[in-house]
């Protein structure tokens, strides 16, 4: 990325510094410290950092090589690619539990049956590996069919009820019933954040004014301020109350 | 215009006659279809490109495969995936490499052969059955079978989430394996025999017995 020799060779991302709210400094440090487990995946805001990423792009793209350019491309797409996959799994747990069942302990039993079923697949390999080898060596004509024109038979019905599918006009959704929107996610997030600039604060607390619409786009931005790391919330027991505070 | 005299313009032959030896038209009809067909052709579609009678069609193939056999000829009348097909004599395929400056194709590894043992036994499978049959993550092999076309997705398993591909084998399988169906494997079941499932199983109790009494020992001395 850098051919006046300033960054030394496979550190594409050397120079990439990031100003985040729960990190100030050179991206590569940023990385050790999640790796580390010393700073929280979901604190990160994954958003803001591509939009950094972006803003450091811009002003060297026009001198840098494009090689080198796109060798830091893919550098950052790579690590943030790992980034977005740990967030996922520290957000939901249930991405990760596939995995964690390798390392379940499983009865002899079932292990019995795993390897007898196991031991039968791998008798089927030999069978066919061997097969493969009696029968390598066949070349077929070179001679290519062009596809088969003509051959598809249609029947009458089935076409008229297609092409009235797709020539017909989906009906538009009702949506009378749900009334003027009037809020936005945006600023209710704003509103959130201001309200917990105080303290702590329960959902309950926070929408008990709120009609349902509100309430409801009052949710979805406390989710979304979660999953930018701008907040957490805490709900200690399932359909308990749910809290919400700054990270610490 | 060039010469050429409407008398002089071969006409279509009633019977074909070879040097060799004469060949029923009906055979001749089907050898030269063949011919021109990289893939194997499947009875009706040979039925329906000569107009032949399923009875004499049948007769004639073998008499093809009588004069195509590989004792008789470097081309030789396959019974593969569900059709008919001319390839070259195996015994040949090196004197073929060397004229088309081709190399064979790579054996395939272990792990792929295993991998299409799931499929053709077990399958259609997700890649996530592949997996659990194995042990291992087999993702990568699984991709290297698709491109050569040993693989193919055929459809979504519905019931389960986010619905994954099946993959099942394709008639390229079927072809490297000189078969002409799914149906023409030994079963499964046959290919292990008893005594060996017997051993497994006994080595896996001693094992399980080996640790229970550990176990036993260890809450003995606490």
């Amino acid at each position: 990325m850098n051919p006046e020799g300033a960054e030394p060779q496979g550190r594409a991302l050397a120079a990439f510094t990031v100003e985040l709210e729960v990190y100030s400094g050179p991206y590569e440090g940023l990385l050790a410290l999640i790796l580390k487990e010393e700073l929280e995946i979901f604190e990160v805001p994954l958003r803001e950092l591509v939009a950094l990423y972006r803003g450091f792009c811009s002003p060297h793209g026009q001198t840098k090589e494009t090689l080198d350019a796109l060798e830091r491309d893919t550098d950052f797409v790579d690590s943030a690619t790992s980034l977005v996959l740990m967030k996922g799994r520290a957000l939901d747990p249930a991405l990760g539990a596939e995995e964690e069942e390798d390392d379940e302990e499983i009865s002899p039993q079932e292990l019995e049956e795993r390897l007898v079923a196991y031991l039968k697949v791998r008798r089927g390999a030999e069978a066919l590996m061997q097969r493969f080898a009696e029968n390598a060596g066949f070349y077929p004509s070179g001679h290519s069919l062009r596809p088969r024109s003509g051959r598809l038979r249609l029947n009458q019905k089935k076409l008229a009820a297609a092409a009235r599918r797709a020539f017909l006009r989906t009906a538009e959704p009702e949506v009378e019933h749900l009334g003027p929107i009037t809020v936005t996610v945006q600023e209710l997030a704003a509103m959130i954040r201001t309200s917990l600039s105080y303290g702590p604060l329960s959902f309950e607390d926070l929408v008990r004014d709120m009609d349902r619409l509100r309430s409801a786009v009052a949710f979805a931005a406390t989710l979304s301020l979660a999953s930018e790391g701008r907040l957490t919330l805490s709900q200690p027991e399932p359909f308990g109350p749910l809290t919400l505070e700054l990270p610490r | 215009m060039n010469g050429r005299k409407h008398e002089d313009i071969p006409k279509p032959l009633k019977t074909v006659t070879s040097p060799a030896a004469a060949l029923p038209e009906a055979a001749a009809k089907i050898e030269a279809i063949l011919l021109v067909s990289s893939r194997p052709v499947s009875l009706p579609a040979l039925l329906s490109a000569t107009g032949l009678p399923k009875s004499k069609a049948r007769a004639a193939i073998e008499e093809l495969e009588r004069r195509y056999s590989p004792e008789n000829s470097g081309i030789v009348l396959r019974r593969v995936a569900g059709g008919f097909q001319f390839a070259t004599n195996p015994l040949y395929a090196e004197a073929i490499e060397r004229f088309r400056e081709e190399a064979r194709p790579a054996p395939l590894s272990g792990a792929a052969h295993e991998v299409l043992s799931c499929v053709l036994y077990l399958g259609p499978l997700t890649r996530a059955g592949v997996r659990a049959a194995r042990g291992v993550n087999s993702d990568a092999v699984v991709r290297g079978l698709i491109d050569r076309n040993l693989l193919a997705e055929t459809g979504w398993d519905q019931n389960r989430p986010g619905t994954p591909a099946l993959l099942d084998v394709t008639e390229d399988f079927l072809l490297a394996a000189g078969a002409r169906s799914r149906d023409d494997f030994p079963i499964l079941e046959e290919l292990v025999e008893e005594t060996e499932i017997s051993r497994v199983r006994e080595r896996i109790r001693g094992v399980a017995g080996e640790r229970e009494g550990e176990a036993h020992e260890k809450g003995d001395e606490n």
